[in-house]
This record gives structure tokens, C-alpha cells and sequence, in this order.
């Protein structure tokens, strides 16, 4: 991905900045541990006192993986402007932050959640429901956490050398699960703080930078608008699903599946207040997509006008693209490494470093987030079932135990995947999931809403509803070859597809089955006044 | 209670006005601008289709910022 780099000749400053970066996040996560007390709570949830600095930052920084500074651009750069309206599904995530966050969070202090599964469980009974629910958001953060590692040991290998992918995978691993084992939600969230001002700051600078290198905005725009037609329209269904239709479905239903997967949900959990979560509601809904729609998604368009690939009517294959430019997802990092050093100098040279810095801090924040939430919803729906008497330390420990074996058995998979054609496979398989990830935390949003605002649905309803959401989305994955299947994912988000079959029989099953007593709905509903 | 209900039009009208942003920014509503095969426009010197994302942005970040000082500001902790 980021081989690019290799090229570069940036000096030792990747590697100081690389290291002061490292150091910090290990100072963060040793702070994290000596503020912290020895109780579930706090581990998990920070004793569910987090102000608005750090619930707004570990907010973002969670929603966005390494694919924001190295994806949006490159998608940009391949479809031109209409991939850039993915940016408005932030404003509905950022909503959502607030109209679920905020219920979550009471109910989470009211009852004393810990988990998504706890709050279903708690409201509909059952342990059926809790393993279903922790399936999904099993699902949604495994291919996650091995995704990020492999680009962790991708960008090591790019600043270090061929032979360092290993030892780069295992040296960030290593530095993020200390940080999250000694500190919990603590450190990851305060990580998750220096993290996401990278990511933010790293995206309106690499917007800047590529705009000033090309003569500034009138220069810019008139470079773009000499585009191919093509890059500056909408694109037909019956060829892409860079359009309107597709696009629509993605930010009403891409972005409500991020917001509650589970290391979000227990983010609403671990929020001080209402009003902090109004005001990062607000934070995320304004200052994110503003970062990437006058920031990193104009990279794209930039690098479009000055390194078109050799044939447009073309898939944008290695043969087809401009050389140094391996892929599109490339052209951020390519264009950077074009034009900074030669703008400012020593100053580009830091600069670079500090925006490639911020793409392993995207990576790392969304690895550390879903590694801590798993380690909780394990522990949560899986182990307190079968040990109900366990101590707050023994559950402590126990998702101390999932994180660890989770990073070893990640770090396995990475390895192999480098180094055999079985492991090669299976990593595909999980990059398989990883595109199906929030497709499958979709399924838990009708459950979710029904608890919060509609109160009617039934236990059988949510489990038959999120069952049926699931197999619908390992369908599409079966027959992806199917034409039929193409055309529906081409014009309609997978989730969103998936969930409306979910959303159908969590209704038609809750018309013929038993509600939850009308005295517990009444308090769940005190609960959320 | 009543407090809640005064608020209802109110909070009626925003949500019409935020997916109304929606459908016409990322969804259909894009395709007034610039359809497939057009001849792409420009505004200000610039694609049209990029200041409709912009546009559309910005009323779906006024409309959750006035929610949240009005509607959203009044909820107790």
C-alpha cells in the first residue's frame, strides 16, 4: 500500500518522528494506568467519566480507520467528484452520536452496561439475544484489528525496509497492546485523543499542501474542471455505484453501522454527560467532513489533473497508471512525496513525516479501539454467562487474556499471510469480511432503535431480525458472483439492503410474539427521561 | 411533558429539512447538477457538482447545529 514511500528520500526524519509518536502513546498508556483504578468499570469504561476532549477525539479516531487519508483520495482520484459525496454520511453519523449515543449512555449508567449486548440483552432477556449481538459485533471487529495490523507492518516495511514488515507488525502490535492492557479505555482513549488531532490535522494539510502546489485555488480548480467529463458528473447505475442511489443508501445506513459497532457504543457508555455527547455530536458532524471535503478529498481531485493514468476508458491497474503510482489508493502519499519537499524544503520533509505518521495513527486508533472492545464484549456475553460469580478482577483479566491472544492470533494470520499461499488466502477471506464488516454491525441498528424510541418490538423479532440481516449479508458474500446480486450492491449499500429484510422480520415476527412485561418497558423508559 | 410536545414541530421540520439535504446532495437530487453524460458545469470557476456537495453539506451542518441548541440543548442530565 504505502510502497510508494520507498522511493522517498526523506532522511532519518520518518523514522524520529515515527519514534517520538511511539513513545508518546507508551507515556499515555502508563499515565492511562496509574490514574486508573482496579474495577471493570474503569477498565472498560473509564469509570464512564470522559469529558468532552477526549470523547469527541476517541469518537473520530474510532470511525476512521487508515482508510480515510489513503482510501477517500484514492477513491476521489478513480471516480472523481462523486465519490467526495460520501463525506456528507458524516453529518448523519454525527447525529446519530447524539439521538442513540445519548440513550445508550443513560441506560448504560442506569443499569450498568458494559457491552451493546448487555443493554439488548438487558432490555429484551435472554441469552440468545446476547450471543447473536456479540456475534455481529465479533464480526464487525475482528477483520478490523487484523486489517490495521497489516498496515501497520505495510508502513514499516515502506519506512524501514523489504525485510521489516514482520517485525514492524509485531513492534506496533506490541506498542498498542501494552498501552491497551496496562491503561484500558483510558489509554486508548487519550491515545485515541492524539490520534484523531493527527488524522484531522493530517487531512486539511494535505489539502493545503496539494492546492499551494499547484498555483493555489483558482490554479487548482482550473486544472480540475479541464477533467474528463466523466470525472465531474454522476455516474450511471448500470455502470458504477458512484451513483446517486447507492451513494444515498451509504451515508443513511454506512454511517449508522459505524456508529454502533461496539467500540462506539461502549465510547457512549464511557461519556461523562448529555451535553458532552451533544457537543462532540456536533464536533464530529461539522469539523469532520469539513476536514475531508476542503482537505485530503481534494488531494484526488489534484492528483487526477496532474497524474491522469495512461488510458481513463481503462481500469486503473498498475500498467494503466502514471509511474511510482501503484495503485490509486496511492496518489495522497505519491503527490505529498511529489510536492512538499520540493515547496518547503526541510519543513515538506516534516510535514510528510507527520501526515504518514497520521495514516499509522488511523490504523492504530481503530486497532486499539475494536482490540479493547472486544476484550468487553467477550468478557461481557460470553464468559460472565458462564461464570456469573466472577470477580471484577477476574473479568478484568479475562479481557486482558481475549486482547492479548486476539493481537497474537491477528499477528499469526499477518504473518502467515505474507509468507504462505495458505495465509495468503485466509487474509483475503478476512478482507472479504472486513468489506462486509459494517454490513454486519448494521444489523444491530432496528434493536437498538426499538429500545430507544419504539419500545414494541419482541425478543424473538430482534433475534429472528438480526439473524436474518446476517445471512442475508453472508448471502451476497456466496454469491457475489450472481448478476443479480452485482446489480442490487451496485445500486443500494449493502447494510442498508440486508437491513431492510431485518427490519421486516424483526416486525412481522414481533406481531405474533410475546412483548417484554409492560412494567419493564416502563422502567426502561424512566430510564431514558 | 407538554415541554416535550412543544418541541415535536420543531423537531418535525428539522429532520424534514436534514434528509431533504440528503436526498438532494448524495442522493438523486445530484443528478439536476450534473447526470451522467452531461457536460459537467461550472460555478465560480469551480465543478458545480463539488460546491452542491459543499452546499448541502453546510445545511445538514446547520441543521444539527441548531438542533442541537435548541432541541437537543434543553435535555436534562
Amino acid at each position: 500500500m504505502l510502497s510508494i514511500l520507498a522511493a522517498t528520500d526523506l532522511g532519518r526524519a520518518p523514522h524520529v518522528v515515527l519514534v517520538c509518536y511511539l513513545l508518546i502513546l507508551l507515556g499515555l498508556g502508563i499515565v492511562g494506568f496509574l490514574r486508573g483504578k482496579a474495577t471493570e468499570e474503569d477498565y472498560y469504561l473509564a469509570g464512564r467519566g470522559q469529558g468532552l476532549l477526549v470523547t469527541s477525539l476517541t469518537i473520530m479516531a474510532t470511525f476512521f480507520s487508515g482508510v480515510a487519508l489513503l482510501g477517500f483520495p484514492g477513491l476521489v482520484y478513480e471516480h472523481g467528484v462523486s465519490a467526495m459525496f460520501l463525506a456528507l454520511n458524516l453529518p448523519v453519523a454525527g447525529a446519530a452520536v447524539y439521538l442513540l449515543g445519548n440513550g445508550i449512555r443513560k441506560l448504560g449508567k442506569a443499569r450498568n452496561y458494559v457491552s451493546p449486548g448487555d443493554m439488548i440483552a438487558g432490555y429484551y432477556g435472554g441469552n440468545t439475544i446476547r450471543v447473536v449481538a456479540a456475534v455481529l459485533g465479533i464480526l464487525y471487529v475482528l477483520p478490523y484489528i487484523i486489517i490495521q495490523i497489516k498496515a501497520g507492518g505495510l508502513l514499516a516495511q515502506t519506512l524501514f525496509g523489504e525485510n521489516m514488515y514482520n517485525t514492524g507488525a509485531v513492534a506496533l502490535s506490541a506498542v498498542t497492546l501494552v498501552y491497551v492492557l496496562v491503561g484500558g479505555m483510558r489509554s486508548v482513549a487519550w491515545t485515541d485523543v492524539l490520534q484523531g488531532l493527527l488524522l484531522l490535522s493530517g487531512a486539511v494539510l494535505a489539502g493545503i499542501a496539494v492546492i499551494a502546489s499547484m498555483g493555489g485555488p483558482g490554479e487548482f480548480f482550473a486544472k480540475v474542471a479541464d477533467l474528463d467529463p466523466k470525472q465531474l458528473t454522476m455516474h450511471d447505475p448500470a455502470e458504477s455505484k458512484w451513483n446517486p442511489w447507492w451513494i444515498l443508501t451509504f451515508c443513511l445506513f454506512a454511517s449508522l453501522a459505524s456508529i454502533v459497532q461496539p467500540a462506539q457504543w461502549m465510547r457512549f457508555y464511557a461519556a461523562r454527560s448529555s451535553k458532552i455527547l451533544r457537543r462532540s455530536a456536533v464536533i464530529f458532524a461539522v469539523v469532520l467532513p469539513a476536514c475531508f471535503l476542503f482537505g485530503v478529498m481534494l488531494v484526488g481531485l489534484g492528483g487526477r489533473a496532474l497524474h491522469p493514468p495512461i488510458d481513463s476508458s481503462l481500469p486503473l491497474t498498475a500498467v494503466n497508471l502514471p509511474e511510482g503510482l501503484g495503485k490509486a489508493d496511492q496518489i495522497a502519499v505519491f503527490m505529498l512525496r511529489e510536492e512538499l519537499p520540493v515547496m518547503l524544503g526541510g519543513l515538506g520533509v516534516v510535514l510528510v513525516s507527520i501526515i504518514m505518521v497520521a495514516i499509522m495513527a488511523a490504523s492504530m486508533s481503530t486497532a486499539d479501539s475494536n482490540l479493547h472492545a472486544l476484550g468487553g464484549v467477550i468478557t461481557r456475553d460470553v464468559y460472565d454467562q458462564c461464570n456469573p460469580d466472577a470477580s471484577q478482577k477476574q473479568r478484568t483479566w479475562v479481557g486482558r487474556i481475549v486482547i492479548i491472544v486476539t493481537t497474537l492470533l491477528a499477528l499469526l494470520i499477518v504473518y502467515l499471510g505474507e509468507n504462505s499461499e495458505f495465509g495468503k488466502g485466509l487474509l483475503e477471506t478476512i478482507a472479504q469480511f472486513f468489506f462486509l464488516a459494517m454490513a454486519f454491525s448494521c444489523q444491530l441498528i432496528p434493536a437498538a432503535v426499538d429500545i430507544l424510541y419504539i419500545r414494541r418490538g419482541t425478543r424473538a423479532g430482534a433475534i429472528a431480525g438480526m439473524i436474518t440481516g446476517g445471512v442475508v449479508v453472508l448471502a451476497t458474500l456466496f454469491l457475489a458472483g450472481n448478476d443479480t446480486i452485482q446489480t442490487i450492491k451496485r445500486i443500494i449499500d449493502l447494510g442498508g439492503f440486508a437491513l431492510a429484510f431485518n427490519v421486516i422480520v424483526f416486525i412481522l415476527v414481533s406481531l405474533f410474539t410475546s412483548k417484554p412485561d409492560p412494567e419493564h418497558i416502563a422502567a426502561f423508559k424512566r430510564d431514558l427521561s | 411533558m407538554s415541554e416535550k410536545r412543544s418541541r415535536k414541530p420543531a423537531a418535525i421540520i428539522l429532520t424534514v429539512i436534514f434528509l431533504f439535504a440528503l436526498v438532494m446532495g448524495a442522493g438523486p437530487g445530484s443528478l439536476l447538477i450534473a447526470p451522467p453524460g452531461s457536460e459537467p458545469p461550472l460555478w465560480f470557476g469551480m465543478p458545480a457538482l463539488y460546491l452542491w456537495a459543499v452546499l448541502w453539506f453546510l445545511v445538514e451542518a446547520a441543521v444539527i447545529m441548531i438542533a442541537a441548541c435548541t432541541l437537543w440543548g434543553k435535555e436534562k442530565d
